[in-house]
């Protein structure tokens, strides 16, 4: 049983970290968006499962709640965005792929490295997968700092915040519900200002490369 | 119960009527204002009862919890908050914001407000992360209440950079309860600062470390500290005065409530070695980094921002020198709130006369605008650590905190620093006051009552030189004792 629910919750965190891979090696706005969306439908899964085998039923009010949120509404908004912007491809970043690629993996190295206390401290069955959630925090911060369309920034932010979602699932077994729904009243309301940002930044500079940002260097 | 309504609900009732009445009427602001002094009163009650020797609860499971330390910070954002009621745009005439433009800022100001107050009272660690979270929301919407290519790229690099920060914090919050749960088990108050702490000797160090960095690296972008600060003097410099000044004058402060929360829990684990050795790193860096920038400064609502820095990271620094440090950082934290709201305020002013932020085309400030100009004066050099203000008291206190814990070095590189940093902001001063004014710059002042408030703030600044009341000396005393082991 423990060991099923063990491999589960690796499968799924590990399908997270491969679709937060995909910002560093597709260029394309849709692309990013498909990946979103499976990661959010993955994290759904492991809290489906987490619930199952952890028999916490508040579990199962999150993952429809993820899957209601960040499979459906936000990827929606997100094409909507990308309709206006897809034409803006992450031509030139500021790391080149094959670089990307490489820190990345360095990232989920030291993501292992970083976690290993609570792993070893750990006796849950989930444990294993801690580390991949560290991995994918990690990752999606690199992809923040690294990319220049607004766009692609705000995709990973989303999936920073899937990261530390799995975290909680992982290490927790889902951190009391009143506080997730406010989690979710958070991440659903910080998107849309930064949503609204990204249309205000197209309306002023013309285009939502941040690199054109750069008037206020002092 | 009553009281913590009477300080929370006031600037939900403003925020909504601001929302409901369309187009703005003068009225809304009105109302805005005298509710905001209801605030002030519900937090000095809350004070009252905190020196009385109670922790006032309130709520299902102690949902709300105002200890000394909600107390002092509650006071200073219901004050803050109240200066913008009634300084902010929307009272007077002859403004440069229009009837949209202020409903709109009505709105964000009040739910602002109410976030930073509701942070500062809640219980649990959760719903604290939550409201910091959202006072990003309420804040960045504001910043480009002047829409231009500048203060849209302050806000989009404000809105990422703290969200990111504040995601940080919330692993570093899920990381710290990772562990609780597994020593203590699974319990609906198990966020709750009190339980925390009570559990936090029983956690493992080797976690809490990582925790603790991550809670310092998310609430210490949020609070502006060094290297974390990029977002700060563009935000600050961009924002409508009103905005600059609650964000300089409180909001860093709230996010620095939520590490020393955390801090708490962290030293109950660790001691207090651990996080000391972090407060005092990140405070010079903060300092030097902003001492340095300070002297270069070409406009004045960035030498106000950098100034900021500069002092949180002398809170921080004092956050690290034991309880003695403790106290001095607190004290250091509402003189720092009453000068900087005062001076960003006053800038408006200065701004709005003389249509310009960079320092050398304000010149003869103090012919143009006497008052102005002077209140301008006593608050930079309020700011700069001069007697008679309560800055340079609780920069004293700070460096005889540090010297009494043996920190010689670290206190002669604060000295040095504040040093820097003074040069940089009296010179920066000596331009602005003096020299002729130039002759398209209308003389007199805009308009003179909302002077009287910005005045009252300097005069309290000058009583904290002067002496610390003994009401404010037990609440503070209290905040040492109870933070520090």
């Amino acid at each position: 049983m423990d060991a099923t629910f063990s491999q589960l919750a690796m499968l799924g965190s590990s399908l997270m970290l491969i679709f937060g891979l995909i910002l560093l090696w597709r260029r394309r706005v849709p692309a990013y968006i498909n990946a979103f969306t499976g990661q959010s439908v993955a994290l759904a899964g492991v809290a489906g499962a987490t619930g199952y085998f952890g028999t916490e039923s508040e579990l199962y009010w999150v993952a429809a709640f993820v899957l209601l949120l960040k499979g459906l509404v936000i990827p929606s908004l997100l094409r909507r965005m990308g309709r206006r912007f897809g034409s803006e491809r992450e031509l030139d970043p500021y790391v080149n792929t094959a670089t990307s690629l490489l820190l990345a993996g360095l990232l989920v190295l030291f993501g292992y490295a970083v976690m290993r206390p609570l792993v070893v401290t750990s006796r849950l069955p989930t444990r294993a997968s801690m580390a991949l959630a560290m991995g994918l925090i990690l990752v999606s911060l690199f992809v923040i700092v690294t990319r220049k369309k607004a766009l692609t920034q705000v995709v990973g932010f989303l999936m920073l915040e899937n990261g530390i979602a799995l975290l909680a699932i992982l290490g927790t077994y889902g951190i009391p519900l009143i506080v997730e729904l406010g989690v979710f009243l958070d991440a659903l309301l910080g998107f849309l200002v930064m949503q609204i940002f990204v249309y205000r930044i197209h309306e002023t500079f013309e285009t939502i490369d941040v690199e054109q940002l750069s008037r206020l260097r002092h | 119960m009553a009281t913590l309504l009477l300080l929370l609900t006031p600037p939900v009732l403003s925020a909504a009527l601001a929302a409901v009445v369309r187009p703005y009427r003068r009225a809304v602001g009105w109302a805005n204002a005298l509710l905001s002094l209801v605030s002030i009163g519900g937090a000095l009650t809350l004070w009252a009862h905190v020196l009385a020797g109670h922790v006032v609860t309130s709520g299902p499971g102690e949902f709300l919890r105002v200890d000394a330390l909600s107390a002092l910070l509650g006071f200073g954002v219901s004050v803050v908050g109240a200066l913008a009621a009634w300084l902010g745009p929307g009272l007077s005439r002859g403004e440069d914001y229009d009837a949209i433009q202020t409903r709109r800022f009505r709105i964000f100001a009040n739910l602002f407000t109410f976030t930073m107050l509701f942070a500062v009272s809640a219980s649990s660690v959760g719903f604290m992360w939550i409201a910091i979270e959202a006072t990003t929301i309420t804040s960045a919407v504001l910043i480009p209440l002047h829409l231009s290519k500048a203060s849209v790229e302050a806000s989009w690099k404000y809105i990422l950079l703290s969200s990111v920060g504040i995601a940080l914090a919330f692993a570093g919050t899920v990381l710290a309860y990772v562990d609780f749960v597994a020593i203590v088990g699974r319990q609906d108050a198990a966020l709750n600062w009190p339980v925390l702490v009570a559990a936090a000797p029983s956690l493992h160090p080797e976690v809490m470390r990582l925790a603790f960095v991550f809670v310092l690296v998310g609430y210490g972008t949020k609070a502006g500290l060094a290297p974390m600060h990029t977002w700060l003097p563009d935000a600050h410099a961009e924002a409508p005065a009103a905005l600059s000044a609650m964000m300089s004058g409180v909001l860093l402060a709230v996010a620095l409530y939520a590490v020393i929360r955390w801090a708490a829990v962290a030293n109950a684990t660790l001691g207090a070695a651990f996080t000391d050795q972090f407060f005092l790193g990140l405070g010079l860096l903060s300092l030097g980094m902003a001492a340095f920038s300070l002297v270069r400064q070409h406009n004045y609502k960035r030498l106000l921002a950098y100034s900021s820095i500069e002092h949180t990271g002398l809170v921080c620094v004092g956050l690290g020198l034991g309880p003695l440090g403790t106290f001095a950082a607190m004290l250091h934290l509402l003189n720092h709130t009453l000068a900087k709201s005062m001076l960003f305020f006053l800038s408006a002013r200065v701004q709005q006369r003389y249509q310009t932020t960079r320092i050398g085309e304000v010149t003869g400030l103090l012919q143009t605008m006497p008052a102005t100009g002077g209140l301008f004066a006593a608050g930079l050099l309020a700011l700069a650590g001069l007697p008679p203000f309560g800055i340079f008291v609780s920069e004293f206190a700070l460096l005889r905190a540090g010297f009494a814990a043996g920190r010689f070095w670290a206190m002669g590189l604060v000295l040095l620093l504040l040093t820097v940093a003074f040069v940089g902001v009296i010179a920066h001063l000596n331009r602005m006051l003096y020299g002729a004014p130039s002759p398209r710059v209308p003389r007199g002042e805009p308009s003179r009552w909302p002077l009287i408030p910005l005045a009252l703030c300097l005069a309290a600044l000058v009583v904290l030189g002067l002496t610390i009341p003994s009401p404010l000396e037990r609440l503070i005393a209290g905040i040492a004792g109870t933070f520090v082991p």
